[in-house]
């Protein structure tokens, strides 16, 4: 497993740094409209709405918008709570850490293309 | 003349009669310009010669006399006393081995070094009356700031990656390793980004910053870790195209 | 809370002629100065995995129908949800202008025939890029355009 994940540190580095830009740029966004916005009712009334949401994430490229914006900052997390773990704990967690984190961050890039073939 | 004086509090380590490091307190007259360095060669000179500390150009370009101080690494030859209160605290540099007092072990950073082929590696053999290699400024340009290492393992004591990963190859051997990478009389990139990133290599940096913080020659090798990752990331990928990689 | 070195940490392949004391840890890690900001960084890891799983939950209810669409976006209006869903905001923001200060010196000096633009240009187009791409998903989800 070790020697495994040696051996694919730079794809998994390059997935960490497209995910901070993806976090970076529509994470913000995302967090402002549908979870503060949208709750306390300053947007237009539609907005939100299934029929207008489903349309937008249903779209080829809305699809593919949602499945990067769950999948990549998942990678991103995954690396940068992988660090914390050993900055905290030592070298010897990370044999159970870094599995651990990167299993989370593929499971949730499978679910993510799942749930965006299934709208 | 008025008399300034300073309480030094310095780390003691005699491996013959000592379980661990100790402290001891020194109070000695200081001058306004002196640097820690002058007051440490007071110490010794005046008051304890058994105190031992690694120094020696004095003006910053030998690296030799980092230590930590008031918990921070820094060049004592560079360090002034006014920029600190009446008590300083002098320290060996952190996450380095003590061999006795001030003096920490260096071989396992001369380990590290080596393991990054710092040194230029040729495509072929060229034969000396073909003449010189051939640089421009500009190709220089892409390598200079971090050839300015002085060695000195200031930025080993302040990552706290070098603190938790025995086999990390550290902030200096790295920037060296991309210094070698980018200069264009060297042929060696794909052997040594091998070495790079492998196990300890430039994949374990989680990019803390605290090495180009706290280094004095402004190398910022966080700078060239974080460069040399991406060259490695696209050289690791062109090596499944092309296997036997030009430069 | 601070972190120990290893005892190991900067050990040599042989063991040196005479005993040596353990190296201690760096002084001020992980609680002062650029250290704090360091681990506060990495701790965003956290933040980013609980927006990920928020927008996949979100998803997962589109695709399963207006009610359970309906039914999420009615538990959003939960006070305790508006705090955290504005506590991940801020997070991801401080997070993404962090981001883009640290980006300038990852950069290369030279990417194929192209040098590397100035600082100034990094931080005009990865700070203009937030403010456009929040503006515009703004305006997406809020209902102006689209």
């Amino acid at each position: 497993m070790k020697t495994l994940l040696i051996k694919l540190e730079p794809i998994i580095w390059a997935l960490f740094g497209a995910g901070m830009m993806v976090v970076a740029l529509l994470m913000p966004g995302w967090l402002l409209m549908v979870g503060v916005a949208g709750p306390m009712d300053v947007l237009w009334a539609e907005a939100l709405s299934y029929d207008r949401m489903h349309g937008l994430f249903g779209h080829p490229i809305g699809r593919l918008i949602a499945a990067a914006a769950i999948a990549l900052p998942l990678w991103a997390g995954a690396h940068h709570i992988r660090h914390l773990a050993i900055d905290f704990g030592g070298i010897a967690r990370d044999t159970v850490f870094a599995p651990l984190c990167y299993a989370v961050a593929l499971a949730g890039s499978v679910a993510a293309v799942l749930a965006v073939l299934a709208l | 003349m008025s008399e300034e004086k300073k309480t030094f509090v310095v780390t003691r380590f005699d491996p013959d009669t000592d379980d661990a490091p100790r402290t001891e307190t020194y109070e000695i007259p200081v001058q306004a310009d002196w640097k820690v360095l002058d007051a440490l060669n007071y110490i010794k000179d005046e008051v304890d010669p058994s105190l031992s500390h690694r120094w020696s150009c004095r003006m910053a370009v030998c690296g030799s006399c980092g230590m930590q101080v008031n918990g921070e690494p820094r060049l004592t030859c560079k360090t002034s006393l006014s920029n600190y209160g009446s008590t300083v605290e002098v320290a060996p540099l952190a996450n380095f081995p003590v061999v006795r007092d001030l003096v920490v072990e260096m071989e396992g950073f001369m380990e590290r070094f080596k393991k990054v082929k710092p040194w230029i590696i040729e495509a072929k053999e060229q034969a000396a009356i073909e003449g010189t290699h051939r640089q421009s400024p500009a190709e220089l340009a892409e390598f200079k700031q971090f050839s300015m290492c002085i060695n000195c393992m200031l930025c080993y004591a302040a990552c706290p990656v070098t603190a938790n990963e025995p086999d990390y190859l550290g902030p200096a051997a790295l920037a060296l390793g991309h210094r070698y990478n980018q200069d264009s009389r060297d042929h060696g990139a794909r052997e040594r980004n091998e070495v790079m990133r492998d196990e300890g290599g430039l994949f374990a940096c989680s990019f803390a910053n605290e090495c180009s913080e706290v280094c004095p020659k402004n190398v910022d090798p966080a700078g060239a870790i974080q460069q040399a990752k991406l060259g490695n990331v696209i050289d690791w990928a062109t090596s499944f195209v092309v296997p036997r990689g030009g430069k | 809370m601070s972190a120990r070195a290893r005892v190991d940490a900067m050990k040599s392949s042989a063991a040196p002629p005479t005993r040596t004391a353990d190296p201690s840890p760096p002084d001020h890690f992980p609680g002062r100065g650029n250290y704090l900001s360091y681990v506060a960084f990495g701790a965003t890891g956290i933040l980013m995995w609980l927006a990920a799983f928020q927008v996949l939950r979100a998803i997962r209810a589109l695709g399963a129908g207006e009610e359970a669409w309906n039914t999420m976006l009615a538990s959003f209006r939960h006070p305790s949800y508006v705090v955290f869903h504005a506590f991940l905001f801020v997070g991801l923001t401080w997070f993404a202008l962090r981001f883009f200060q640290v980006f300038p010196k990852t950069q290369p000096p030279r990417m194929g025939p192209f040098a590397r633009p100035s600082d100034t240009f990094f931080k005009v187009a990865l700070n203009g890029a937030f403010v456009v791409v929040t503006l515009l998903i703004a305006l997406v989800l809020g209902g102006a355009i689209l």
